[in-house]
C-alpha cells in the first residue's frame, strides 16, 4: 500500500541530493567530455585547439593504457579468487560455534585493515618490505629464505602489490561471506551435518546456494575497487620500476598529472568510466534486482 | 595593458630619481624593503640541504625586512606539478623555483618576470649584485632562457663521482678512475665482490631516470638527445655507445638498481655497500656526517670520470624567480629575498650551513677545499657541463616522461637498447613536431 | 550436535584464529613502533624489535611539519561533508523508501554508479572547474567533492532503514493530519537514527581517508592529512619514523570509528547488498 503524493513532495525530498550530485558528479564528467575533444595541455594553454576524437584514436591504439588495462585485469584475476578461497576459509572457521571471545576479537581485527587509509598502507608496504630494513625480509629470513627485492624487480613489486591488496581486502571478503553465512536457516544447516560428515558437501549444496549474493557483492565491489586502484601502488611504487605496478588509475595520473595532458587524461578517464559504467550496470542488472 | 605601460614607467621614473638621492646615502637592503614591510611570499621549497640552510638564514632576511617568507615543502616529484598548477590557477606563489629543465616552459608562459625589471630600477637593485660573479655556465643553464635572464641561481648541483677511499685502497687502488672505460675495466671487476658492488647509479622511473642515469652516460661518449636540427640523436653511434656502455656496466651495480633513487644511493655508498656513487654535490653533508654515513672518514670526491667525449658531467640545479602572477609589492619583496639569499655576501654562510652557492667567488678562498672537500671537483665540473645536458624547452616535461618510461625498460632488458632508443626518438620527434619546432613556428633553443 | 564439536581440535582453531588476527594486527604494530624510533635505529639491519622508544618523531612531524593543522583540515572536510550527506541525503532516502514515482529505478541505479566512479576521472575537471570559481585549495572544493561517495553511502543505508520501520507509523500520523515532511522529521528520522549513525561513520572514514582529490585540489591551505603523508616520500632522504608517526595519527581515528560502527561495516561496504 502506498500513499497518494504530491510530485511537489517527491521533488522536495529528492531535489536537493539530485541537485547535489549533479553539480559535483555529472556537472565535472561533461567539462571532462568536452575537454577530451580538445589538445588541452597546462603548460602549452596558448596551443589549446579543438581535435575532435584525435584524443580517443590516440588512446584506443595506444598500447601503453592497454597494458595498465590488462595489469589491472590480472591483478584483479590473480588477487579476488586468492581473498575469495581465504575468506570463505576464515568465514567458515568464524562460523562455527564456540570459542565466542576468541572469534569476536578476530571479527574485531578483520575490520582494521579495511579501513586503514590506503594511502598509509602503500607507505607501511614501503617500509616493511624494504629488501635491507624491511621486517617482512627479517622473517623470510628466519626461515630460511633470502631477502626479496620487493620493490625494485617488476615482477616482485608486481607481487608485492597483490601480497598487499590480498591483506587489505581478504578481511573484508571474509566478513561478507561470514554475513552470508548467517542467513542460511540454522535448522537446514543442522539437518544437513547430521546427514553427512564432510564439510565439503554442506558447503557445497548447502551453504553455497546462501552465499551466491554475497559472493556477488565481493565481485562487484572488488571490480569497481580495483579499477580505482590509486593511492596504495602510488605511495608504495609510483607505478614502478618501469610500468610494472601501472594501473590504469595512476597511468591517468601521471598523464594529467605529470605531463599536464588533461585532454588526452580526460579521453583515458571517459573510456574506463565507460568500462566501469558497462561492468557495472552487467552486475548490478544482476545483483540489485529485488531493488525497486 | 597600455595603462600598465604608463604606470610603469612613472614608476620607473619615480624610482630613478629615489635612486639618485639613494646614491648619496648608498643602498641598503633595510631602506630598499621599508615599502614593503608586512609583506608575505610565498613560495615551494625542497626537503634538501641547500633549502635547510636557506631556512636557518630567512630569521635574518625578516628581521632586516619586515617581509615573511612562508615556504611550503614538497618533494621534487610534486613541485612542477604543485606549481604548474598555481600558475595555471593563478594561485598565490610569488616566488618560482625553477629547476633547470622546467625553465623553456616557466618563460614561454610567461609565469616569470624577466631579472632586469628589477635589476634596472635602483631601488631593489643591489649595487653588489655582480651577476658576473655567478659561474656564467649556471646563471646561463639554471636562470636564462633564449638569451634573457628570469632566476638566480639558488640550488646548485653538479655531478660528483664520490668514493670509498678505504675500500679503493684495500683493493689496490691509491687514486679514483679518471676515465668510464676504467670503471669498466679495471675498478668493476676489482670492487664487486663479498657482497659489495664497485659503482651504483641512481636509475629510478622519474626524473632521476632520465637526468642521473640517462644523460649521465649519453654526454661523455660524444651521444646527446638531440642534433642540430632537433632530429633525434639517439641512434648515432656515440648514443648508441653511451647506453651499452650503461647496460654493460649495470653487473658491477647492486640488483634492483632501477628502483633507486638518490636516498638509496646514497645510502648504500653512506652503508659502505658500494665503492663509487656519482651523485649530486648537495649530498656532500649528508655522505660526511657520523650520523648518517658509516663511512664518513673514507669519503673522497673528484669529478666524474670521462668518456671518449670528454667530462661532461650530469648538471642540474635551481634558481628562484619572480612570478608575473604576484603583486608589484609581493614582486618587489620576493625580488629582495632571491637578490639576498644568493648574493655574494650570504654566499659563505649559505656554504656553511650546508648550501652550495653559485657564486665564483666564494670558492676563491683556497682554504675553504680543506673544509668542503668537494670544492675543487665542482669548480672544475662547472668549467666543463653542458647546459643543455637535458634539453631546457617547454617540452621537457613530456619527453622526460618517454625517457623515463623506455629508459627504465631498457635497464630491465624488456626492450633492447636499440628499439628503446628508436623509440624514445620516435615519441620525441612526434611532441617536437606538435610544438611546431619542425615547421620554423618555434626557434631551435634548448 | 554436541558430539562432532568435541571432536573437533578446539586448540588447532584457537591457533588459527590467533593467526589470523595476527595476520590482522602485525602491520599496525609495526607502524607504531617504527613511528617511535629515531632514524638512526629505523634504518638498522635488520630491524630491531627491541629499543628506547621516543615520541620526537611525533613532536617534529605535530608542530614542525604542520601534520597538526593538515589533520584539523581533516576533520573540518570530514565533519561538514558528512553533515552535508546526511542534511540532503536522509530526505532523498526517504523519498526513495517512501514514494512511488516513475523513473525510480533509474535514479536508484545512478546513485549506486556513483559508488563505482574513480576520482581520477572527476580530479583534472574539478580543477579546472575550481579555479575558475576561485574555489581552489579551500575546504569548500574538497566537502562539496566528497559529496560524490558520502552522499551515495547515506542515502543506501537509510532507505535501508526507512523500509524498516512500519508504514503503519505513517499512515497513523497522516490519518491526524501531519505533513509529509513533519512525518519525516518526528516521526521516522529518529527511529532511523541507527542508519544514520552508520552512514556517518562510514562517510567520514570515507572522506578521512581519500587522497586524490585531496591531492589536486588543496596544495597547501586547505591540504588534508593523506595529502600530507604523501610529501614525506622525497627521494633525498626517506624519513621512516615521521612517516610512521604520521601514518599512526591519520589511521588512529578511522580505526577508532571502524570498531564503533564493526558490526555494521559489511552492511555499509556492500551498500546494503549483505545485510
Amino acid at each position: 500500500m502506498s500513499f497518494p503524493v504530491r510530485r511537489r513532495t517527491i521533488a522536495a525530498f529528492l531535489g536537493p541530493a539530485v541537485f547535489a550530485l549533479v553539480i559535483v558528479g555529472i556537472a565535472p564528467l561533461l567539462f571532462a567530455v568536452w575537454k577530451s575533444l580538445h589538445y588541452f595541455n597546462l603548460t602549452k594553454l596558448a596551443q589549446q585547439r579543438f581535435v575532435g576524437l584525435d584524443n580517443y584514436i590516440f588512446v584506443l591504439t595506444d598500447p601503453v593504457f592497454w597494458q595498465a588495462m590488462g595489469r589491472t585485469a590480472l591483478l584483479f584475476a590473480v588477487a579476488v579468487p586468492v581473498q575469495i578461497a581465504l575468506g570463505l576459509m576464515i568465514a567458515l572457521v568464524l562460523h562455527r560455534p564456540g570459542l565466542t571471545f576468541w572469534k569476536t576479537l578476530t571479527r574485531l581485527s578483520l575490520v582494521l585493515p579495511m579501513a586503514t587509509t590506503y594511502a598509509v598502507v602503500g607507505l607501511l608496504a614501503q617500509v616493511m618490505l624494504n629488501q635491507k630494513y624491511g621486517v617482512v625480509n627479517q622473517m623470510l629470513g628466519w626461515i630460511g629464505i633470502d631477502a626479496i627485492n620487493f620493490i625494485g624487480d617488476p615482477t616482485n613489486a608486481f607481487i608485492a602489490v597483490i601480497l598487499w591488496d590480498i591483506w587489505q581486502w581478504t578481511p573484508f571478503v571474509a566478513l561478507v561471506l561470514l554475513a552470508g553465512l548467517s542467513t542460511v536457516p540454522p535448522e537446514i544447516e543442522e539437518a544437513a551435518q547430521l546427514e553427512t560428515k564432510s564439510h565439503w558437501t554442506v558447503l557445497r549444496h548447502v551453504q553455497l546456494p546462501f552465499l551466491i549474493p554475497s559472493l556477488v557483492a565481493v565481485l562487484i565491489l572488488r571490480t569497481a575497487d580495483t579499477l580505482k586502484l590509486f593511492d596504495m601502488p602510488f605511495t608504495m611504487t609510483r607505478g614502478g620500476p618501469g610500468s610494472a605496478t601501472e594501473f590504469i588509475a595512476v597511468l591517468i595520473e601521471r598523464v594529467g598529472n605529470r605531463q599536464f595532458d588533461i585532454g588526452l587524461a580526460s579521453a583515458q578517464s571517459i573510456i574506463m568510466l565507460a568500462i566501469t559504467i558497462a561492468l557495472a550496470r552487467a552486475y548490478i542488472r544482476f545483483f540489485y534486482r529485488e531493488v525497486r | 595593458m597600455k595603462f600598465k605601460t604608463e604606470v610603469s614607467a612613472i614608476a620607473l621614473a619615480a624610482t630613478a630619481s629615489l635612486g639618485l638621492a639613494g646614491q648619496a646615502t648608498a643602498w641598503s637592503l633595510e631602506e630598499a624593503a621599508k615599502p614593503y614591510a608586512g609583506t608575505e611570499l610565498e613560495v615551494l621549497f625542497l626537503d634538501r640541504p641547500g633549502y635547510n640552510a636557506a631556512i636557518k638564514m630567512l630569521p635574518e632576511f625578516e628581521a632586516a625586512t619586515g617581509i615573511k617568507v612562508n615556504y611550503t615543502t614538497v618533494p621534487y616529484e610534486n613541485a612542477l606539478g604543485e606549481q604548474v598548477r598555481d600558475f595555471v590557477a593563478g594561485g598565490d606563489l610569488d616566488i618560482a623555483l625553477i629547476d633547470l629543465v622546467w625553465m623553456g616552459n616557466f618563460a614561454e608562459n610567461g609565469w616569470v618576470v624577466p631579472s632586469e625589471t628589477f635589476t634596472k630600477n635602483p631601488a631593489l637593485a643591489d649595487p653588489d649584485l655582480d651577476m658576473a660573479d655567478f659561474f656564467p655556465l649556471i646563471l646561463d643553464a639554471f636562470g636564462s632562457w633564449n638569451g634573457v635572464n628570469y632566476g638566480l641561481p639558488f640550488d646548485n648541483y653538479s655531478g660528483l663521482l664520490f668514493y670509498n677511499k678505504c675500500m679503493l685502497e684495500a683493493a689496490g687502488f691509491d687514486k679514483p678512475p679518471a676515465t668510464w672505460q676504467e670503471v669498466m675495466d679495471v675498478y668493476g671487476p676489482a670492487l664487486t665482490k663479498d657482497g659489495k658492488y664497485a659503482y651504483a647509479l641512481q636509475s629510478k622511473r622519474n626524473e632521476t631516470q632520465s637526468a642521473d642515469s640517462f644523460a649521465r652516460f649519453l654526454w661523455p661518449f660524444g651521444g646527446s638527445f638531440l642534433n642540430a636540427e632537433f632530429r633525434s640523436n639517439l641512434m648515432s653511434a656515440e648514443s648508441q655507445a653511451g647506453l651499452q656502455f650503461r647496460q654493460d656496466l649495470m653487473k658491477f651495480m647492486p640488483e634492483g638498481i632501477v628502483a633507486y633513487d638518490h636516498a638509496e644511493t646514497v645510502n648504500a655508498f653512506a652503508q659502505g655497500d658500494v665503492a663509487m656513487i656519482t651523485e649530486w654535490s648537495a649530498f656532500y653533508s649528508t655522505v660526511v656526517s657520523p650520523e648518517t654515513s658509516k663511512v664518513a672518514d673514507c669519503v673522497a670526491i673528484a669529478p666524474e670520470p670521462t668518456g671518449p667525449a670528454g667530462r661532461k658531467p650530469a648538471l642540474g640545479g635551481f634558481s628562484l624567480a619572480v612570478a608575473s602572477q604576484a603583486d608589484e609589492a609581493e614582486q618587489a619583496a620576493g625580488w629582495l629575498f632571491i637578490q639576498w639569499v644568493t648574493s655574494k655576501a650570504n654566499a659563505g654562510k649559505y656554504l656553511e650551513m650546508g648550501g652550495v652557492p653559485g657564486r665564483q667567488s666564494a670558492y676563491a678562498d683556497p682554504a675553504l677545499a680543506e673544509t668542503y672537500k668537494f670544492i675543487p671537483a665542482l669548480v672544475e665540473s662547472w668549467k666543463e657541463g653542458v647546459p643543455e645536458f637535458r634539453p631546457r624547452f617547454a617540452e621537457w616535461p613530456a619527453i622526460t616522461e618517454i625517457v623515463q618510461e623506455w629508459g627504465t625498460k631498457m635497464m630491465l632488458g624488456e626492450v633492447s637498447i636499440e628499439e628503446g632508443s628508436r623509440v624514445i626518438g620516435e615519441k620525441m620527434e612526434a611532441v617536437l613536431a606538435e610544438a611546431g619546432y619542425y615547421d620554423g613556428k618555434k626557434p631551435l633553443a634548448q | 550436535m554436541a558430539a562432532p564439536i568435541q571432536r573437533r581440535n578446539l586448540a588447532g582453531e584457537a591457533i588459527l584464529l590467533t593467526l589470523i588476527c595476527l595476520f590482522c594486527i602485525f602491520p599496525f604494530y609495526w607502524m607504531v613502533t617504527t613511528s617511535l624510533k629515531t632514524q638512526v635505529v629505523a634504518l638498522e639491519s635488520p630491524p630491531v624489535w627491541w629499543f628506547t622508544p621516543t615520541l620526537a618523531n611525533y613532536w617534529e612531524v605535530l608542530f614542525e611539519d604542520k601534520v597538526g593543522v593538515a589533520l584539523i583540515n581533516s576533520i573540518i572536510v570530514a565533519v561538514c561533508t558528512t553533515s552535508l550527506a546526511v542534511i540532503l541525503g536522509t530526505p532523498a532516502a526517504y523519498a526513495l523508501a517512501r514514494f512511488e514515482f516513475r523513473g525510480k529505478t533509474d535514479l536508484w541505479f545512478w546513485f549506486i554508479t556513483n559508488r563505482f566512479v574513480s576520482p581520477v576521472v572527476l580530479a583534472f575537471p574539478v580543477f579546472l572547474i575550481s579555479r575558475e570559481l576561485g574555489l581552489r585549495d579551500t575546504h569548500l572544493a574538497l566537502i562539496l567533492m566528497y559529496l560524490t561517495f558520502t552522499l551515495p553511502i547515506v542515502i543506501w543505508i537509510c532507505t535501508d532503514q526507512f523500509r524498516s520501520i512500519p508504514r503503519e507509523l505513517d499512515e497513523a500520523a497522516m490519518l491526524e493530519g501531519a505533513s509529509q515532511f513533519r512525518i519525516f522529521r518526528s516521526i521516522c528520522l529518529p527511529l532511523a537514527m541507527p542508519g544514520v549513525a552508520v552512514s556517518s561513520i562510514l562517510a567520514f572514514i570515507f572522506s578521512w581517508n581519500e587522497l586524490l582529490f585531496a591531492y589536486i585540489l588543496a596544495p597547501k591551505n586547505a591540504k588534508t592529512a593523506p595529502a600530507m603523508a604523501v610529501t614525506f616520500m622525497e627521494g633525498y632522504d626517506v624519513p621512516y619514523g615521521k612517516i610512521m608517526a604520521t601514518s599512526t595519527l591519520i589511521v588512529i581515528p578511522v580505526l577508532i570509528f571502524a570498531l564503533l560502527a564493526s558490526k555494521h561495516l559489511v552492511r555499509g561496504l556492500t551498500m546494503g547488498a549483505v545485510k
